[in-house]
């Protein structure tokens, strides 16, 4: 299993049948998943769905289509909030999902975390959690 | 040419101070040269925003009714040492709670504080004729005390080694996650805004110079703790009045598996007096050097693997040996740009003056290792000699060996004595209530080991964070060369 995160834009969102619009398109699938979580923040309706990795492909494609952001594979939560702006985890990501910007301030590329989690117990202001 | 402090306060109280950063110093003396940047610069700020250790604050909270004197206090819960009278205290940022150790110390009390929160204090005393109260248990914020006087002794190194990680394990320490076979190197500071890199010398810091410290306005009260100059590793022992300081320039953190600690946010002007604090306060951070360090030895010597630059270090790459290892800072250098941003504005605003120090710091002290009176052990000094069984021998054959020499553990090798596995007598009663006879299926073969030259107390922390009470003794070519148990420890 793989887990995804997918967010319908608010724009999208017109009634409330348009919540349920990312579950109904994996339902089409005809696969078995696990919702792990669900919210709705600044910039839609945010899933977080466990699914079969050969399905991962066709799911991710028809979300798309239907102007559904996707990221795969990510699996912490970085709470910007809480960071203080060092660096202590970011020379354990291998993949540079956690990174400075040019300002110096740290950022999370959600889809480029592996979800190793090697950074989880890095963070001396707990501000990383694992989704 | 030369200032003086009198003339650069009178700029600042006319509102004509010219104030950089000692990062855009390094663009003013390449494009004007230092003759002209001498004359025209007046104060060069810098910063650092990073854990430091030895800080902490004392705290008065006037006297109850009626009156006590503590003997022991807690602040949320962390002791806090009192050693003075009555109701004075001081809590260190390291000092961990009693109720949630590694999530909460010393440091979040001090950001608790300073944020105005409430904080519980629980005192007990053994009581006297003249303080007769045995215990209080109540709540205040930072403006129901008196004194709350943040005091460092040991802060803003003028430069820190970078940390890397030789051995097999993931290390935890006061350098952060330290993954295996060099996995990650971490390094501290703020390269060439740190503050006494900009000063190395101390021409202008020492007793009395007025700084940013955690947000509000701090002194400098002599050299810190561990004052090597020599070295370049300068530390200054600074004060301030909490009161005045916000929590975004004081933040309790914790370390996973080490501890709590305190990120302080410490910010010194350089008054530019001659041309030589141009060049001084001009530094680079290629022109920056530190060592490479490996934690993966745990002893006072840990060995210097090469020395960098913070430039190399800021890159996010060191390379050694012709590896490239990922690299990341522990202190935050947005921050120390924005202390040193801040600083500049209070020059320029007029509302911080400079102070011309009564004495400068030391430039000739050392920093000497602990006299230690007991001789340290070895695990060479009580290694036993192992009892050794071949890998393809019966298990019968452990057995017999277990009772013959009255031992708990059977070390397995090939025919060329290197260590294979391990194998103890519980393993050999399990085996027997399993129907196992081969001893292939009950040897340990990730074994941890010890060496020769390892001091007793650390093969001593191996068995208890593995929960294990033998460690076969190796050589270099992985060869048993004795066995060390918790018996000998004892």
């Amino acid at each position: 299993m793989t887990i995804i995160h997918c967010t319908l834009p608010f724009r999208l969102v017109r009634n409330i049948n348009n919540y349920s619009k990312i579950v109904n398109d994996i339902l089409k699938h005809d696969v078995s998943f696990n919702i792990l979580k669900f919210s709705t923040g600044p910039e839609g309706v945010n899933l977080l769905l466990e699914v079969p990795e050969e399905k991962i492909k066709s799911i991710t494609d028809s979300l798309k289509k239907n102007n559904i952001n996707v990221n795969k594979k990510g699996r912490i939560i970085v709470d910007l909030d809480k960071c203080i702006e060092c660096g202590a985890c970011i020379s354990l990501c291998p993949t540079d999902a956690l990174h400075l910007n040019t300002e110096e301030q740290l950022e999370f590329s959600y889809e480029k975390c592996i979800g190793c989690l090697l950074c989880l117990d890095s963070c001396p202001r707990y501000a990383i959690e694992e989704m | 040419m030369t200032k003086s402090y009198a003339k650069i306060n009178e700029k600042i109280k006319r509102g004509d101070a010219v104030v950089v950063t000692a990062e855009e110093m390094i663009k003013i003396v390449d494009t004007k040269g230092i003759k002209i940047a001498a004359e025209e610069i007046d104060v060069v700020t810098t910063g650092t925003f990073g854990p430091m250790c030895s800080s902490g604050a004392f705290l008065n909270f006037g006297h109850s009714d009626p009156p006590i004197k503590f003997e022991d206090l807690w602040l949320n819960d962390v002791y806090a040492y009192h050693g003075n009278a009555a109701v004075d205290c001081y809590i260190g940022c390291t000092r961990m709670s009693d109720i949630r150790s590694f999530e909460y110390g010393g440091g979040h009390l001090i950001e608790d504080l300073v944020s105005g929160k409430s904080i519980r204090l629980r005192g007990t005393s053994y009581t006297t004729d003249c303080y007769p109260l045995t215990e209080v248990d109540t709540e205040f914020n930072i403006n129901d005390l008196n004194q709350a006087i943040l005091c460092n002794p040991r802060n803003a190194y003028q430069r820190f080694v970078c940390a890397v990680n030789s051995s097999d394990r993931t290390l935890y320490t006061y350098m952060g996650k330290l993954l295996p076979n060099f996995g990650n190197a971490h390094y501290a500071g703020a390269g060439c805004l740190n503050p006494l890199s900009n000063d190395p010398d101390y021409e202008t810091i020492g007793i009395g110079t007025r700084i940013f410290l955690g947000g509000g306005i701090g002194y400098v009260i002599g050299e810190g703790t561990q004052h090597n100059p020599k070295n370049r590793f300068g530390t200054i022992f600074v004060k301030g009045d909490l009161k005045n300081m916000t929590p975004q320039y004081l933040k309790g953190v914790s370390y996973e598996k080490y501890g709590t600690s305190l990120f302080v946010g410490i910010g010194i002007p350089i008054p530019i007096l001659n041309e030589n604090l141009v060049r001084k306060t001009a530094i680079r951070d290629e022109e920056l050097i530190t060592e490479v360090i490996d934690y993966g030895v745990p002893r006072r010597n840990r060995p210097i693997l090469k020395q960098v630059s913070y430039k190399e270090l800021k890159s996010g790459f060191i390379t050694l040996d012709d590896k490239e290892i990922k690299c990341s800072s522990l202190s935050s250098l947005y921050y120390a740009r924005e202390i040193a941003e801040t600083l500049k504005k209070w020059i320029q605003d007029g509302i911080f003056f400079l102070n011309q120090p009564a004495e400068t710091l030391p430039i000739e002290t050392g920093f000497n290792p602990m006299k230690q009176t007991l001789e340290l052990r070895f695990v060479k000094d009580l290694k036993k000699k192992a009892e050794i069984c071949y890998e393809d021998c019966d298990i019968k054959v452990v057995a017999q060996k277990i009772i013959e020499k009255n031992t708990n553990h059977v070390v397995i090798t090939d025919k060329d004595d290197k260590l294979r596995g391990i194998v103890t007598s519980f393993d050999i009663t399990k085996a027997i209530a399993e129907d196992k006879y081969e001893l292939g299926l009950i040897i340990t073969k990730r074994v941890i080991t010890t060496y020769d030259n390892e001091p007793i107390s650390n093969a001593a922390r191996k068995m208890k964070e593995n929960d294990i009470s033998a460690l076969p003794v190796i050589d270099d070519n992985r060869k048993v060369i004795g066995i060390i148990t918790s018996e000998e420890l004892m």
